[in-house]
């Protein structure tokens, strides 16, 4: 080797160029910050919404809501779509941020009050001023534990036994009111050689969180429910044993297949009749072709103890703000604005979702299917919202891994079970 | 029996390329799909449909084509400053006896060892105190810090290898460091800076973790992150997103086209003496 010894090189010591090395990667970056343009701040007032909402149809409808918003003069807004699942891994960065964005879509529930309670949402209760013909039970999910609100809720929808009016029709079955009409029905449709209850668990495995839920509340309540979810209740109780007991009784009527495909394949596989029903939420029809949609029917989960309270789940999205919002009062103008009769009726119509408004008053689309699950949330004395909803994104995986082993091998319930309360207790002191 | 080699060597290539091809040909045949086809049989199945409607709608309703330049915007600059600022350490580094310069230069390998994901929330945070949060530069910057340690361990065992005679020839005619850098280094280098080129401009232009980690406002993505926002909550596309896949494509494969040659000798360059 060859290399040159220019002396005047010398001068740059041992220590200075190691110093230098071990900057690295971040001594450059802060030469290239310093050399780029200031903070950007948003001088213009604008209030921006960060949206999750990133389907063709309903980014469209949010569009359109934003562009009436600003033609009313009462405020200018900026819409920010981003990918639902970027969205999701992004949000505590967004709102933890110096300048972060001023409103998000998101759940209400419990994962709204998680934040909440680290003071990073705004107190939107002036806004719940005008909003007091709003149901109680809205008006309770978007309460945090100090007593403010800090949700505005925008729509919500159901979860049902789905299937295909034709194939029911085809195969001679009613819709089930009770469990054993339930099974029943399973029994008849199996001898007619139909898996008859579709699931799709591969890359969705929180589906099987619907068939927890429900079981739990139709066996143990609601309010054991949210206890359980919110770690109050132990998942090795036998109460939530006897969850297990049920659904074993129904475990031999599902499809061997859905374990390998996402939800969007069980949904095709339940269109071509490869499958008899399927318990999903009225997202799913967004996966179904159009002329597939005025055949499809759902029935609501079967009755097990007639002595527990109805209780359905109804997830509810809607917006909440930064604590942080330099511009609250425009913040809160969008919030009104939002949750207004006209907004709710506009976007209602412009997305395809199957989705119910919050606004009281608001008129759902006056399809046959969305008349009937308003009436079924109406009927229900208790809502609840989703596994991860009423609880956190931590503990669903830990029910994600408890379900999935179960449905493979069921006569492991107690170790499972054991398993899961281990998990979760690591959630929760987490 | 040499024939019969011959045949069965051709027949193995073929199923092994069509291996390769498979995936790509299945995202092509996809975005030509139409989405009830698609929602009624499968991803999978056989097409049942023809159009390229998909496209339309990738590049306008997606906003590809904003997307596309973010990425140009990002990738050309982050592609040209990390080549420029690696091949000059490269040069000092294995040109000159500066003191430490294993250590520096292990040191910047080093820094390529972190996985990048123990580093999403600092970086974060550290484009949020320079006030670049939510801008192109902060991608760029980004780009070229976590880029630059790995490019210039490659150009430096590049350019040590150059014979030294050729520096002292260039010094004993009056040409000093600058020159020497430019009008002998850089062109001998030119082999290993275009391997590097394309290699690098897909890195970026592919990039999704620091595009996601540093911007947060749509008109700003590059396409990756666009494409992934074709992504619906729960119901997605798929013959829009393949459709806008295979346009994203297109910059990438065009860059490796028409560097292809360079890579190739670059690689095998100094592999026989």
């Amino acid at each position: 080797m060859s290399d040159f010894d220019p002396g005047r090189r010398r001068f740059l010591g041992h220590l200075g160029l190691a110093g230098l090395g071990a900057l690295g990667a971040s001594s450059f970056l802060s030469a290239c910050a310093s050399s780029a343009s200031g903070p950007t701040s948003n001088g213009s007032g604008a209030v921006t919404i960060q949206s999750n909402l990133s389907s063709p149809q309903a980014k469209a409808a949010m569009e359109k809501l934003i562009e009436t918003f600003n033609a009313q003069g009462k405020g200018t807004a900026s819409l920010n779509t981003i990918a639902s699942e970027t969205f999701r891994t992004q949000l505590p960065t967004y709102l933890t941020s110096a300048n972060p964005p001023d409103l998000y879509t998101w759940y209400a529930g419990s994962v709204a009050n998680d934040y909440a309670s680290k003071n990073l949402l705004l107190d939107v209760s002036d806004v719940w001023k005008s909003l007091d013909d709003y149901p109680q039970s809205l008006r309770t999910l978007s309460t945090d534990a100090s007593g403010k609100q800090i949700f505005v809720p925008m729509n919500n929808y159901w979860w049902g036994f789905f299937y295909r009016k034709s194939n029911f029709a085809k195969w001679g079955v009613q819709e089930p009111k009770t469990w054993t009409e339930f099974l029943a029905l399973c029994e008849t449709l199996k001898s007619k050689g139909v898996p008859p209850i579709g699931i799709g668990l591969g890359d969705t495995p929180w589906v099987a969180s619907a068939w927890f839920d429900y079981l739990n509340i139709r066996i143990n309540g609601a309010p054991f429910h949210r206890e359980l979810l919110a770690g109050k209740q132990r998942f090795d109780d036998p109460k939530v044993k006897a969850v297990f007991t049920r659904w074993r009784e129904a475990l031999p009527y599902f499809d061997p297949k859905g374990k390998a495909y996402p939800f969007q394949e069980a949904t095709t596989a339940l269109l071509a009749g490869k499958t008899g029903m399927f318990l999903i939420g009225t997202f799913f029809a967004d996966a179904a072709p159009k002329d597939a949609l005025g055949d499809l029917d759902f029935f609501r989960f079967p009755i097990i103890d007639p002595a527990v309270p109805l209780a359905e789940e109804a997830p509810t999205d809607g917006f909440f703000a930064s604590a942080k919002t330099a511009n609250p009062t425009g913040t809160k103008a969008l919030l009104s604005y939002l949750s207004g009769v006209e907004a709710q009726e506009a976007y209602v119509k412009a997305s395809s979702g199957i989705v119910l408004p919050a606004n009281p008053r608001a008129k759902a689309s006056d399809s046959p299917l969305v008349a009937k699950g308003k009436a079924m949330l109406d009927e229900a004395k208790e809502l609840t919202q989703f596994f991860n909803r009423d609880s956190s994104d931590a503990l669903q995986p830990t029910a994600d891994t408890a379900l999935t082993k179960f449905i493979d091998k069921p006569d492991q319930i107690d170790a499972i079970l054991r398993e899961w309360q281990a998990g979760a207790e690591k959630v929760f002191k987490g | 029996m040499n024939k019969l080699r011959t045949g069965a060597f051709h027949t193995g290539m073929i199923l092994l390329s069509l291996l390769w091809l498979g995936p790509v040909l299945w995202v092509v045949v996809m975005s030509t799909r139409s989405f009830d086809d698609i929602a009624a049989h499968g991803v999978g199945s056989l097409p049942r449909s023809f159009t390229l409607d998909t496209y339309r709608q990738a590049w306008t309703d997606g906003g590809e084509l904003r997307a596309l330049i973010n990425s140009m915007l990002v990738t050309v600059p982050s592609v040209a400053l990390s080549l420029g600022l690696a091949a000059t350490a490269a040069f000092a580094l294995s040109r000159f006896r500066i003191p430490g310069r294993r250590t520096i230069l292990l040191l910047m390998l080093a820094g390529n060892l972190l996985p990048p994901q123990i580093l999403l929330i600092p970086v974060a945070k550290f484009s949020e105190l320079t006030g670049l949060y939510d801008t192109l530069w902060a991608l760029i910057a980004v780009q070229v810090g976590f880029g630059l340690g790995f490019y210039t361990f490659v150009l430096h065992g590049f350019m040590r290898d150059l014979p030294g005679e050729i520096q002292e020839a260039a010094t004993i005619d009056g040409a000093g460091t600058a020159q020497i850098f430019t009008k002998v280094m850089l062109p001998l280098t030119r082999p290993a800076l275009a391997a590097l080129g394309a290699l690098s401009f897909t890195w970026i232009f592919n990039d999704l973790l620091w595009a996601i980690t540093v911007l947060r406002t749509d008109d700003n993505m590059p396409v990756t992150p666009a494409l992934l926002a074709l992504q619906g909550q729960f119901v997605s596309s798929w013959n829009v997103i393949a459709a806008g896949t295979v346009i994203a494509a297109v910059p990438t494969v065009a860059v490796f086209l028409r560097f292809q040659r360079h890579f190739v000798s670059g690689l095998a360059l100094g592999a026989v003496k």
